[in-house]
């Protein structure tokens, strides 16, 4: 389920915070479902499970997950936020390729043509 | 946890380590990296309490380790060629690491056997140097140290096995604190692996440091302007190389990823890309420094 691309030039706990964001984002991981343990995943994983602590304290720091002494980690049940956060980090991206579009000679109204059938073929898909 | 102390080694006039100073915390798996004699294997021989050091001393947990029995029986160190009895098999090893380790643990010995295919009752001699690398990581497991020094262990170990290896020792780690020191040359091993690394050059530690703290403070930017710039202005960062390429600017420069960015934003590019640098490269940026640098190795 979470998994850690080698190739990527994110550090590895980078990978596993967002991996595990996207998958409660997505209703993969609901609300109070168990993460695995740090060893389990350290030794599916194959790497540090310091570096596998240290994502899960900052989870924990963002509100994503919570964990019970002696129990385990949690998905925590502000979710929203997470959807919010995700949204306003693609909106940037968005942005950015706008302003890529703009220098390219792009007009408004051509973009907006590409929003409109986009938008069209995923409501009736 | 691990502290050297201003220690210097040397082989006759060859001075091997020169005042080292570092501290390793415990539970931490910490990778060695440095080019060719650059002092690793002495520096794991002195951890180990192999040798003496000529200068400084070495405490592990308190301890001085030279010729202290009682903290090697928490010790396991794997050579770069390994030790193993002419005609023994790996039995007789278990049975004579059984001795010195008093929480070796003979079931987890024979077990680790079976999962790695290997025949405790066949000589060690006629082991091909993959197996006897796998042997004595088995029988290192099996004894259960507080403090693993691995030579270059992982090198020559298929892939399969590495990945294996690997779990196990992420296994010890989470399970009994564990701390193992890795010493290799090949580093995307140790990028996933070690949450900290020490970089030894000349026989003195260029730096220690945690590995996403290296990772997040050094950063590789490519970008174009309009008009090409000049290393002049990019005086306000921290660069390390330069290069141009046409309109196309490879940075390497240290500092903040976002402070970087921004600097980056303010000239207006017409393109530009930020990345983190992999291991590999930071280690062949900061060697580059050192004047160890490729360009020299190759003309």
């Amino acid at each position: 389920m979470i998994t850690i691309d080698y190739k990527d030039r994110k550090p590895i706990y980078e990978q596993l915070i967002d991996n595990v964001k996207e998958l409660v984002v997505k209703g993969v991981l609901k609300r109070d479902d168990q993460l695995p343990s740090v060893r389990q995943l350290a030794t599916n994983l194959a790497i540090n499970p310091n570096t596998i602590q240290k994502a899960y304290t900052e989870l924990e720091r963002q509100g994503v997950i919570y964990s019970l002494k002696g129990r385990g980690s949690f998905v925590a049940s502000n979710i929203i936020d997470l959807r919010e956060q995700q949204v306003a980090e693609l909106n940037q991206t968005l942005a950015k390729l706008l302003a890529e579009l703009f220098h390219l000679g792009v007009s408004k109204e051509q973009i907006i043509t590409v929003v409109e059938t986009i938008y069209r073929e995923e409501q009736t898909s | 946890m691990i502290k050297a102390e201003n220690i210097s080694k040397s082989y006759d006039s060859i001075k091997a380590l020169d005042h080292v100073t570092t501290e390793i915390k415990k539970g931490s798996i910490f990778g060695l990296i440095g080019s060719n004699g650059a002092g690793k294997s002495t520096f794991l021989r002195l951890l180990a309490g192999i040798y003496r050091p000529d200068e400084g001393e070495i405490f592990i947990d308190g301890e001085n380790v030279y010729e202290n029995e009682n903290l090697k029986s928490r010790l396991f160190y794997i050579s770069d060629d390994q030790f193993y009895f002419p005609t023994g098999n790996m039995k007789d090893m278990a049975d004579y690491l059984e001795r010195i380790y008093p929480r070796f643990v003979y079931e987890k010995f024979t077990s680790l056997a079976q999962m790695f295919h290997l025949d405790i009752n066949r000589k060690m001699s006629t082991f091909s140097k993959g197996m006897q690398k796998q042997a004595h990581i088995i029988l290192a497991l099996a004894a259960q140290p507080d403090y693993l020094f691995c030579d270059e262990t992982f090198d020559g170990l298929d892939p399969v096995m590495r990945q294996a290896v690997k779990r196990l020792l992420a296994d010890a780690v989470a399970e009994s604190q564990m701390t193992p020191i890795i010493a290799s040359h090949n580093l995307r091993e140790l990028e996933d692996i070690c949450d900290h690394v020490g970089l030894l050059h000349q026989g003195g530690i260029i730096f220690e440091r945690e590995i996403d703290d290296l990772r997040l403070g050094i950063h590789k930017i490519q970008c174009a302007f309009a008009t090409p710039k000049e290393a002049k202005d990019f005086a306000s960062l921290d660069v390390i190389s330069h290069h141009n390429r046409g309109s196309l600017a490879t940075l390497i420069v240290r500092g903040d990823g976002a402070k970087t960015e921004e600097v980056i934003k303010d000239m207006s590019p017409l393109y530009y890309e930020l990345l983190p640098l992999t291991l590999e490269e930071i280690f062949i940026t900061e060697m580059e420094v050192l004047g160890y640098d490729i360009e020299t190795l190759i003309y």
